[in-house]
């Protein structure tokens, strides 16, 4: 593990020690999880600017062993909740008992639930109802939990990372945009390639032990959360992605004719504020001191596609968001291009 | 503060660069329409004769300068510059993060460590040329204008329209001895009354040649209106201008003399009078009865032959109106009411006293007075409806039978919507009124002392 980040250093060793250890978790998480480099990046990425994750594929891609490998490469607490039809709030947040002290007298005492973690495994979240949904949601926004009318803070860092399935639909309470638009990401985890099925197969049907170990501790992951948000933005840069959620939207005037086709809704400002600050980690991932255009069109994806609602239309075409969304980008940087001189561009 | 003199050095060389690149995009653009131009003197340098050359000459350089100049001098944002270096540089935005926001009071302190990281690439690069050169559209036409321009000063020069067009400008007194010279044999003497026409100030024309020309239909005579219109086959007559403006100067003339021209609303005035005054005699002759009536029509008359019209056209509607006062009032009997409006208003009906009825024997035989064209009825319509209390004799229908059997109504409207003549669709409404009749009298909404008298109402209708 490296140094503490109290002790005093320059601001390109903290730069640097963060890469390092980025990278460290990455192969950490490599170790077990073939393949997905963009899925778990993405995951970093979010435990890094400070926000939460949705993980969305077919069952059987390995979406809670890669959760549980991350939290076993991080020195924090993990727990898991498999959400289902009859899981309560109170199963997930705690609740009150009646306990009996030394001198026999009894009074209540809040149990914490499975929330109280730093990592927080919510497994195929859209089985519970919206009741639950919400109690889980709710935590997630306010990073404390109220029991009783007292306020129960959860460990920083908390981070909750869950999994849902998109084809299964039967039996399920999708989450509602609303609640979709608390997570920063949202990933899809895609079939794997050939290669990586093939090192699939080797590393789980065979003798193997794989030994995971812890990079960063809490404390460290809160640290490398605040060094992120130093991370300059240019104007040019932080305009872009403005002019990206706005083209999201089809009731701006200067939308493009997909979004004004086939989109109801637009991304929040909060999609913005995702945009820049999964920008901004990736920046400093990858070495850097600063925002560039690139970073935010690698970081539209995973935080747009849960916040852009299709229409009827849009639906009934069968409208990729993510094809979407890349159009969207390209017609923002064409409508910032447009107004200016032809050297300009 | 960290020191960026080394990317602002950098970002100042790229907007030399982007200014150079602007200088030959819109100098090539400003060639383009200084070419254009150009042509302009050297198509008129007949006139301008070798000055045209240098003229042509100019406009190309001045259209070049221009364009450049502008091209080179246009604003250019530092930060735009930036942005363009880090792309020229591959830098991903570090310059122009670094300029941005080095000044800035909120800086992070890893502005610093990007600035020192920005400034490191920079100088490890070396300077080149990072913006491309463009070429604008309009470039790849210049070609056209030039060589129009050489084929324009190697031909001979392009001869312009000659001689001058006839002067408008003729002096006040030469116009006025003109139309002195015109006007005074073809005035007529015997009208001093006649109003004096106000001057025309007419062109000069020089040459004028005023023989008669081969198929024009002869030499019209001074006075003869018809001549003005009836030679109008102008296109079928060679293009002779001075015929032409001769032959408005005849026709000016005759119009100025205005004792020829006919009175038009003198006429017309006789004539509809003298119409007028015959029929009016003719009615006079015809009619006789209601001397008030007489009285008007010599009034009219009388108006007539003094010439004042609108008094004989009063007198003549008031003559007109009083003898249709005398046809109403002899139409006895014959309105599809069958009755006299002026009796049943003087209240005939109360003659026959208090406990009078359509239904009394004493002014109709048993069975006839409300059958259509039997008898005779003070009321035949009965007590008005309650739709029509208010004034019961408002609208009213009259009507005579047309040719013909069951063909319909001739009816014409009194009161209110008189003036907008109706036909009745008798057929057509028959059948309905009788399907109801029928239906009510199932219904018994019809007395039953009443159903006979109806049925042989609606029977006398079919007879007929």
């Amino acid at each position: 593990m490296s140094q503490s980040p109290t002790q005093p250093q320059t601001q390109e060793q903290r730069v640097q020690e963060f890469v390092a250890e980025f990278q460290q978790l990455r192969s950490e998480v490599r170790k077990v999880i073939v393949g997905h480099d963009d899925v778990v990046a993405h995951v970093l990425i979010a435990l890094f600017a400070g926000g939460h994750a949705l993980l969305e594929g077919v069952p059987g891609l390995g979406k809670t062993l890669l959760i549980k490998t991350l939290a076993e490469s991080l020195d924090l607490s993990f727990s898991r909740i498999q959400f289902t039809p009859d899981l309560m709030p109170g199963d997930i947040m705690g609740t009150n008992m009646i306990v009996e002290d030394e001198t026999g007298r009894k009074h209540f005492q809040f149990q914490r639930g499975p929330i109280f973690a730093h990592i927080l495994l919510a497994d195929e979240v859209n089985r519970a109802t919206p009741k639950t949904q919400s109690a889980l949601l709710e935590g997630m926004q306010e990073g404390a939990v109220t029991s009783s009318g007292t306020a129960h803070p959860l460990p920083q860092p908390f981070f909750v990372l869950a999994t849902q399935n998109p084809i299964e639909m039967e039996g399920t309470y999708p989450l509602p945009e609303a609640q979709l638009d608390r997570f920063l990401f949202k990933l899809r985890v895609q079939y794997p390639a050939l290669e990586d099925l093939t090192e699939i197969i080797d590393r789980t049907t065979q003798v193997r032990e794989v030994n995971v170990s812890r990079v960063m501790t809490g404390p460290r992951a809160l640290a490398f959360r605040e060094l992120v948000r130093e991370v300059p933005i240019a104007s040019h840069v932080r305009d872009l992605a403005a002019l990206i959620v706005l083209a999201s939207h089809p009731q701006w005037e200067r939308a493009p004719e997909q979004t004004r086709r086939f989109v109801r809704y637009g991304a929040s400002p909060r999609g913005a504020q995702a945009l820049v600050l999964g920008a901004k980690v990736r920046a400093l991932s990858e070495g850097r001191y600063n925002v560039s255009v690139e970073d935010l069109r690698a970081m539209a994806l995973p935080a747009l596609r849960h916040r852009i609602i299709l229409n009827f239309e849009g639906e009934a075409e069968g409208v990729d968001v993510d094809r979407l969304i890349a159009h969207i980008i390209e017609s923002a940087e064409n409508l910032s291009a447009a107004e200016k001189e032809v050297f300009l561009r | 503060m960290p020191d960026v003199t080394v990317l602002k050095a950098a970002v100042a060389d790229v907007s030399r660069q982007i200014r150079v690149r602007r200088a030959e995009f819109y100098g090539l653009r400003g060639l383009f329409g200084g070419a254009l131009v150009a042509l302009l003197p050297l198509a008129l340098r007949d006139s301008l004769g070798w000055s045209g050359f240098l003229w042509a000459g100019a406009c190309l350089a001045a259209g070049a300068a221009v364009g450049a100049a502008a091209g080179y001098f246009m604003r250019l944002p530092t930060g735009e510059a930036a942005r363009l270096a880090d792309r020229g540089y591959a830098l991903q935005d570090r310059i122009a993060t670094a300029i941005e926001w080095a000044d800035r009071p909120d800086r992070t302190p890893l502005v610093d460590a990007l600035v020192a990281d920005a400034v490191a690439r920079v100088e490890a690069m070396r300077g080149g040329r990072i913006i491309p050169r463009r070429i604008p559209r309009e470039a790849r036409f210049v070609p056209v204008p030039l060589v129009v321009g050489i084929v324009l000063a190697l031909a001979p020069a392009i001869p312009l329209p000659q001689g001058a067009l006839p002067s408008m400008s003729g002096t006040r007194q030469e116009d006025e001895e003109k139309m002195q010279e015109r006007a005074g044999s073809l005035e007529s003497q015997d009208r001093p009354n006649a109003a004096k026409r106000e001057e025309a100030r007419r062109a000069e024309v020089q040459e004028r040649t005023f023989g008669p020309r081969a198929g024009a239909g002869g030499p019209s005579q001074p006075g003869d209106l018809s001549a003005v219109f009836k030679d109008t086959a102008l296109a079928s007559q060679s293009s002779d201008f001075n015929a032409f403006l001769k032959k408005g100067d005849e026709r000016i003339r005759m119009l100025e003399q205005i004792d020829r021209l006919p009175d038009l609303q003198r006429d017309f005035t006789q004539s509809q009078q003298r119409m007028v005054f015959q029929k009016a005699k003719a009615l006079k002759g015809g009619l006789k009865g209601d001397p008030s009536y007489q009285g008007d029509l010599n009034e009219g008359m009388e108006a007539l032959e003094g010439g004042q019209s609108d008094r004989a056209m009063e007198a003549m509607e008031r003559a007109l109106n009083k003898l249709r006062a005398m046809e109403e009032k002899g139409r006895d009997g014959k309105s599809l009411r069958g009755g006299r409006e002026d009796e049943r208003r003087s209240g005939r009906r109360g003659e026959r006293g208090p406990g009078g009825s359509p239904g009394d024997e004493g002014d109709w035989p048993e069975g006839e007075g409300s059958l259509p064209g039997r008898g005779k009825s003070g009321s035949p319509k009965g007590d008005p409806s309650q739709r029509l209390r208010t004034n019961p004799f408002d609208v009213g229908v009259e009507g005579e039978a047309r040719a013909g059997r069951k063909d319909g109504m001739d009816t014409n409207l009194v009161g209110r919507g008189g003036s907008m003549p109706s036909r009745l669709q008798y057929l057509g409404v028959l059948g309905q009124y009788r399907k109801q009749m029928e239906e009510d009298i199932v219904r018994e909404q019809v007395p039953r002392d009443y159903h006979g008298q109806v049925k042989d109402y609606f029977k006398a209708l079919d007879e007929r």
